[in-house]
């Protein structure tokens, strides 16, 4: 019985295992190969090349610009989606009436691919013919059409809100999750207390919420800085690379220009990233389970 | 106190709002242009003249949409399918057996999480090279099916945590074996979960837009993003009313089945983050 129970568990886990590993470990491998050769636009790969790859990228203003732009749209569209998904998760958790309706439409952009949404946005945000700028004109609040795609300065911030606007479902759901774990009790102690509402806000319902909007932080902070579609749908990085992330930067230089070793060097550099915000994801969610035990 | 709930229904509506608004506009625009009759499409008014209902059967054939449909719906069923019978197992694993790996196995799971498919998409596209299968959907299918193994051990384990072990417990005592406990009692009482669990794998994968990107190359494979997304990039000529009434179409079924289905993500995700 005892063997058998210790083989049983890793029966079950090994399918899944196996499909996992061959989707993620074959082609870091593959890119830690690509990325260390000189590699032809076909993918064949020639003399070893050492960090001749990474040096490239180095020199490469779009990189840098890409990078740093990177910083930007995460910090932005994470910041902004939690500004925005705190207050509105507070007021769903609240009973009122049409709160199932107000739910459902604050997570309808979850449920909406993010190309189709893109696409959506770029027609809407045409210049000419945009329903945006009728909207904004119909309302008298702007004069004149806007280009928005047209140059960085608008379509880049324009982004940066749609971004933010199809991660706050998300971002909603956990905080909900975290407050309907806080008790009732707890709020009806504090009111006979004398407490008044910002007070039980940032007394009770902060704290115990922490754990959760740290979870939202980071898990948001990773799917943001992935975040492909948005930017690709709508300006493919233009005008003039102007608009362009680490992952449209990446995408251009593998499948654009065909400099696949480029491209694996963008992609390892990403994966360091990554495993960086893993390694804080796994060091909160072991200190919210000690919170919590 | 009636009339207390209705002040409260109104200040929470009126915080709502801009957001509200936010999320509807796309809806707005994806309607009301693709009910344009085809000469108003480019004048910048919000109503149409009169309501254009052939464009969604123009848009049919000019879209080739039912091809892609057809596309959609094989890759999303079976990769959703794939993803379960490997996630199931798994999940049973976590939460019912504490085994020496388990933790490694958790954070492995959690990596996988981690790393979108963009971010591997050139050692992809080389792993499909060598084996055989590029521009296939098989592959696409079979990437899907992997990139959604964690979301749903994810998912799957959290609600197999609330299954009391009393019942199965009781099902030993009765001198039944583990597997037939695992099939007559736990199954049955973890259909919900899976069920659930199947339908937001469809919905990432009925989504996903880079790996179908790269990964097929001919017309015949797209899937509805790409076709969607081919009739607008790199065109001079958009005809959006097609455009919009096609992304109308992929897009409502699915935003239908996610309304309905919303509160049990919040469960889910919930209980699962923090466990």
């Amino acid at each position: 019985m005892t063997s058998k129970r210790m083989v049983a568990p890793y029966v079950l886990i090994l399918p899944s295992f196996v499909l996992a590993a061959l989707i993620v470990i074959w082609p870091v491998a593959e890119l830690a190969q690509i990325a260390s050769h000189n590699v032809n636009r076909f993918g064949q790969l020639r003399d070893f090349a050492g960090m001749a790859n990474f040096r490239a990228l180095l020199d490469d203003p779009n990189f840098i610009a890409s990078l740093w732009r990177t910083g930007i749209w995460t910090v932005c569209v994470v910041g902004g989606a939690i500004a925005c998904a705190v207050p509105v998760a507070l007021v769903l958790n609240e009973d009122f009436y049409g709160r199932d309706i107000a739910r459902v439409i604050v997570m309808l952009p979850w449920a909406v691919s993010l190309t189709m949404t893109a696409i959506v946005w770029r027609w809407a945000l045409s210049g000419e013919s945009g329903m945006l700028n009728s909207a904004l004109m119909g309302l008298g609040l702007i004069d004149e059409n806007i280009q928005w795609l047209a140059e960085a300065t608008t379509a880049f911030p324009m982004q940066i809100l749609i971004g933010i606007l199809v991660t706050i479902p998300f971002t909603v759901t956990i905080i909900l999750g975290g407050l309907s774990s806080i008790p009732d009790d707890l709020y009806e102690a504090a009111a006979l207390e004398g407490a008044g509402r910002w007070e039980q806000f940032r007394h009770i319902t902060l704290p115990l919420i922490a754990p959760f909007l740290n979870i939202a932080l980071v898990l948001n902070t990773i799917y943001v800085f992935n975040s492909f579609p948005i930017i690709w749908a709508m300006t493919q990085g233009g005008p003039a690379n102007s608009t362009d992330i680490l992952v449209t930067y990446l995408y251009k230089v593998g499948f654009r220009l065909g400099k696949l070793g480029e491209a694996s060097a963008v992609s390892l550099v990403m994966f360091g990233i990554l495993l960086i915000f893993t390694l804080i994801y796994v060091r909160i969610t072991t200190t919210a389970r000690g919170v919590r035990a | 106190m009636n009339s207390s709930k209705l002040r409260r229904s109104l200040v929470c509506w009126l915080v709502l709002s801009p957001i509200v608004v936010a999320a509807i506009f796309p809806f707005a625009v994806m309607l009301i242009t693709a009910l344009k009759p085809s000469t108003e499409v480019l004048r910048p008014t919000w109503w149409p003249s009169r309501v254009a209902w052939e464009n969604f059967r123009t848009m049919w054939v000019a879209t080739n949409f039912g091809n892609a449909l057809k596309n959609s719906l094989y890759v999303s069923v079976l990769a959703t399918l794939g993803s379960l019978i490997v996630s199931i197992p798994a999940a049973y694993a976590l939460t019912r057996f504490d085994f020496k790996g388990r933790e490694f196995y958790r954070q492995f799971l959690l990596v996988t999480q981690m790393l979108s498919p963009i971010v591997l998409v050139v050692g992809l596209f080389r792993l499909m090279v060598a084996l055989g299968i590029i521009d296939s959907i098989n592959a696409v299918t079979v990437v899907y099916a992997a990139f959604n193994i964690a979301f749903s051990v994810w998912m799957l384990q959290s609600y197999f945590a609330t299954i009391p072990l009393d019942l199965e417990e009781a099902a030993w005592m009765e001198g039944a074996g583990r597997a037939r406990t695992l099939v007559k009692v736990f199954l049955p009482l973890a259909v919900p979960a899976m069920v659930v669990t199947a339908i937001f794998t469809f919905i990432n994968a009925w989504n996903e837009f880079v790996i179908a990107l790269t990964l097929l190359r001919s017309q015949d494979g797209y899937t509805l993003p790409i076709q969607i997304f081919s009739l607008v990039s790199g065109r001079y000529t958009v005809e959006w009313h097609h455009v919009m009434a096609a992304t109308f179409a992929a897009t409502i079924p699915i935003a239908i089945a996610f309304a309905w289905l919303q509160r049990y993500l919040v469960r889910g995700l919930a209980l699962g983050a923090v466990k």
